[in-house]
């Protein structure tokens, strides 16, 4: 039913609304906080972290390799930095961050109060935060990993990897899976049922087309991981089982095929929201409605789509049968066509649109610059006699770091100078932001376009020092170098976000003049974000005029009400209570990760994961008070 | 301020106990995610036949037949169980949902009984080779999800037993059903894999 927009003059009691959606106040509230702002900056802040750790360790295997025989690092160290390296960059840093800003976002964006299950939410957080924590505790008790972020069997297995160093890194990825798969849930559901009144689908913000299709691209890739490292490579390194041991009817190649099933949609899981993200800045600062929506959208959805049948291209090197790695020949190059579509449409945008050359939109040009180049070395990677050339040499490291800074780290710094205003009412200072830019962007190839020319040469991937006299002594000087301008560069972005969090200018609702629903609450927004939530008539609601807006009134603000409509065209059906704050979901999350850091020495810490985390369960899920059913 | 047209919804039901509940779209994605894992055991399971000539390998007996085909009535019947107790959460009637939830909770127990019977049979272990790998991993995740679920059933039974429960706690009625028809179901599949794979598809070459 839809009861009709009526003239009445009645809005929400923002005082209520405030103490009924505040979390707790001092520690207590802040571990049993489940409003998704603070749980969306704490995935953020957490990721950058990481980001900062693994960056630092970019650099120690840059310095290794700067001239030809350098004794800094060992061989030991060096294979042990960069499985860290890859291992924190992938799983501690870039899904974290991209699922944190869809938690901080899409409820502002589809216009709700919260996340669908908020203490799923800080659950989701908590088992990140220990997973990051677990791996890094494990280094500094010399439990390393040393057998490269996908950690192939054998080399992973018992006899090759002796030490507990891979069963933390194995286990660190049911860590941030459970944590991805929580999170994924969430905002399927967040954007399916509870966008506004008459936010149909066709009417929603890229960002959280893009946030959905990449959700459910989590849903199904995440399993296969924790399949891989879990099920396969830790049960065989603890257990005993054969999996991936040929000796007794195993086979290693299973556990290539399983992990990347899981590993090139992860790409894509880091790439999609990007995507998004360049879709708003340019909506915004082109002043126009983006070019193409439902092309953007069905590119997004194919991409989605076509990711699954992609994973084999990481394998032509395995002597799989030819006819095989043909098709997956084609379908790696028919990505290409739903990439190049939404690049397209967003050139039209641009050329269509009037520009306002922002630090934002500064990184979003990096980006098309950056992430073409990686394009196109895809391209060439996924023919099979290139790919044979090339493989396992800094060529594929060059393409990689191409389309996954390229494509994520740049639209993602794009973003953060884009929002901040949002997440910290304050301006970012502008000039600065464009500095921070030049400097990574120049730093970035100065870095990484060497590697194409190192790889074509021969220079393999994970070498940790050469023989002079080959020639490569120039260029990996260059990359070294090029590596420490974007520690100068992200120095500059970090104390330019520091400076402007307190002395920037006052930002206002929307200081950009934007579109999208989350610039009409206030910045950075109160916890109910919207004191009335709001309808919308139109794809770009804020540039709709206020008095074709109406608001929704007749909602309770003295219990955390919150709206539920239908699929597809957001049609309100019936509201729906969402629980309190409570310490049950972090007290969950810590049950579970004392025993999943245990089940690294023995299966039977599984049964301590297991009544822990019941406990924990059932303390979450316990009636908080006798429930009325009034309305 | 201007003015601002507004949209009363105060008419609108304060919950409701069905499909359009996020809980159960969140309860229905839990499944996806857990039928996408063992989608990838049956997968693996092909996979590794494909790699030897011997299968289930010399010397081991295929899992037993007839107690694991026995063990599907009360599986399916356990059912019913959930039914009538997601129908009574949905009328709000105590006493249905009390009756529904010990049958599921009946039946599921005697289901497990013989899970465990038939288990104990096997003449392999997760050890012996690569077909015990994958058998006890799909015979133990499965199991693990039924007990999680049944320890989650008896949680509810006791909250609707005390009374103190409400709408929240009937919609868990009705998504613990939806769960335990996930765990039923993606069952069949498994059972053939593991119970009817060595006879179908095993043998030596």
């Amino acid at each position: 039913m839809t009861p009709a927009a009526s003239e009445q003059h009645a809005y929400a009691d923002v005082d209520v609304l405030r103490r009924t959606w505040s979390s707790k106040p001092g520690l207590m509230g802040w571990l049993s906080s489940i409003n998704h702002q603070e749980i969306g900056r704490r995935y953020i802040l957490t990721a950058f972290f990481f980001l900062l750790v693994g960056g630092l360790e970019a650099l120690l295997m840059r310095l290794q390799l700067a001239r030809p025989e350098n004794t800094f690092l060992s061989a030991g160290r060096y294979n042990q930095i960069f499985t860290l390296h890859g291992t924190t960059m992938m799983f501690l840093f870039a899904v974290p961050v991209m699922e944190g800003m869809g938690v901080y976002l899409v409820p502002l964006m589809v216009g709700t109060r919260n996340v669908a299950f908020p203490r799923l939410n800080a659950f989701g957080y908590w088992i990140y935060l220990a997973g990051g924590l677990f791996l890094y505790g494990c280094v500094f008790f010399n439990m390393i990993p040393d057998a490269g972020w996908f950690a192939y069997p054998p080399l992973s297995g018992p006899q090759f990897s002796p030490g507990k160093g891979v069963d933390a890194w194995a286990q660190m990825i049911t860590f941030t899976e459970i944590s991805a798969l929580c999170v994924s849930v969430e905002l399927v559901v967040t954007i399916l049922k509870m966008r506004a009144p008459g936010m149909s689908l066709s009417r929603m913000p890229m960002f959280c087309w893009s946030m959905l299709v990449q959700s459910f691209m989590i849903i199904f890739a995440m399993p296969a991981v924790m399949m891989a490292s879990t099920v396969f490579l830790l049960n065989d390194r603890t257990l005993g089982t054969h999996f991936v041991n040929p000796a007794e009817g195993g086979d290693p190649l299973l556990y290539q095929h399983v992990f990347w099933f899981f590993g090139h949609p992860e790409v894509y899981i880091i790439f999609l929201p990007a995507l998004g993200m360049i879709s708003s800045i340019l909506e915004t600062h082109t002043r126009r409605h983006i070019f193409g929506y439902p092309a953007l959208v069905l590119s997004l959805v194919g991409n989605g789509f076509i990711a699954f049948g992609l994973w084999v291209h990481h394998m032509f090197a395995t002597g799989l049968p030819q006819i095989g790695e043909a098709y997956f020949t084609a379908a790696s190059m028919m990505i290409a066509i739903t990439s190049g579509v939404q690049i397209f449409c967003w050139l039209a945008t641009l050329w269509s649109g009037r520009l306002q050359p922002t630090t934002a939109v500064h990184f979003v040009f990096g980006f098309i610059f950056i992430f073409v180049m990686g394009g196109m070395t895809g391209v060439i990677l996924a023919s099979i006699p290139l790919d044979l050339q090339t493989h396992d040499t800094f060529f594929v490291v060059a393409h990689f770091h191409y389309v996954l800074i390229g494509g994520a780290l740049f639209p993602l710094f794009g973003a953060f100078h884009y929002w901040f205003p949002k997440l910290t009412g304050r301006m970012i200072d502008e000039r600065l932001g464009k500095l921070s830019f030049w400097i990574l962007f120049v730093g970035f190839n100065l870095t990484f376009f060497p590697m194409h020319w190192l790889g074509v040469v021969g220079m393999t991937r994970r070498v940790y020092t050469y023989i002079p006299g080959l020639g490569w002594g120039p260029a990996n000087l260059m990359a070294t170098t090029g590596a420490f301008l974007i520690l100068l560069g992200g120095i500059i972005f970090i104390s330019n976000a520091l400076r402007s969090r307190t002395a920037g200018a006052r930002a206002g609702n929307d200081p950009w003049e934007a579109s999208t629903l989350e610039w009409e609450a206030e910045s950075p927004p109160a916890p109910y974000n919207f004191a009335n939530l709001p309808v919308v008539t139109s794809r770009t609601p804020l540039w709709t005029p206020l008095a074709e807006r109406p608001i929704v009134i007749g909602m309770r603000e003295d219990r955390r009400e919150i709206l539920i409509t239908n699929v597809l065209d957001a049609e309100p059906h019936h509201r729906s209570v969402q629980p309190r704050p409570t310490l049950w979901p972090m007290l969950t999350a810590l049950g579970f990760a004392i025993g999943l850091a245990g089940s690294i020495f023995a299966f039977s810490w599984y049964y301590v994961a297991s009544v822990l985390g019941m406990i924990g369960l059932i303390g979450w899920f316990w009636p908080e008070r006798p429930l009325r059913v009034d309305p | 301020m201007t003015e601002r047209r507004t949209l009363d919804l105060s008419g609108l039901p304060p919950y409701d106990i069905s499909s359009q509940s996020p809980l159960f779209w969140g309860q229905v994605l839990m499944c996806v995610i857990e039928g996408t894992l063992f989608c990838m055991m049956i997968a693996t399971y092909f996979y590794l036949r494909l790699g030897v000539d011997v299968w289930p390998g010399p010397g081991i007996r295929p899992p037993d037949l007839t107690l694991s085909s026995w063990a599907l009535v009360p599986l399916l019947a356990s059912c019913g169980g959930s039914y009538l107790a997601s129908e009574a959460a949905k009328k709000n009637s105590r006493s249905g949902m009390l009756l529904g939830l010990s049958i599921n909770l009946g039946l599921a127990f005697v289901f497990l009984v013989l899970r465990g019977i038939a288990w104990k049979s096997l003449n392999f272990t997760w050890a012996s080779n690569a077909h015990g790998s994958i058998v006890w991993a799909i015979l133990f995740l499965h199991s693990y999800d039924i007990v999680a679920d049944v320890i989650m059933t008896i949680v509810l039974f006791i909250i609707v037993a005390s009374g103190q429960y409400g709408p929240r706690q009937r919609i868990g009625v009705h998504v613990d059903s939806v769960l335990w028809y996930f765990l039923v179901g993606i069952w069949i599949p498994l059972y053939v894999v593991v119970y009817w794979g060595p006879r179908l598809i095993g043998g030596g070459r």
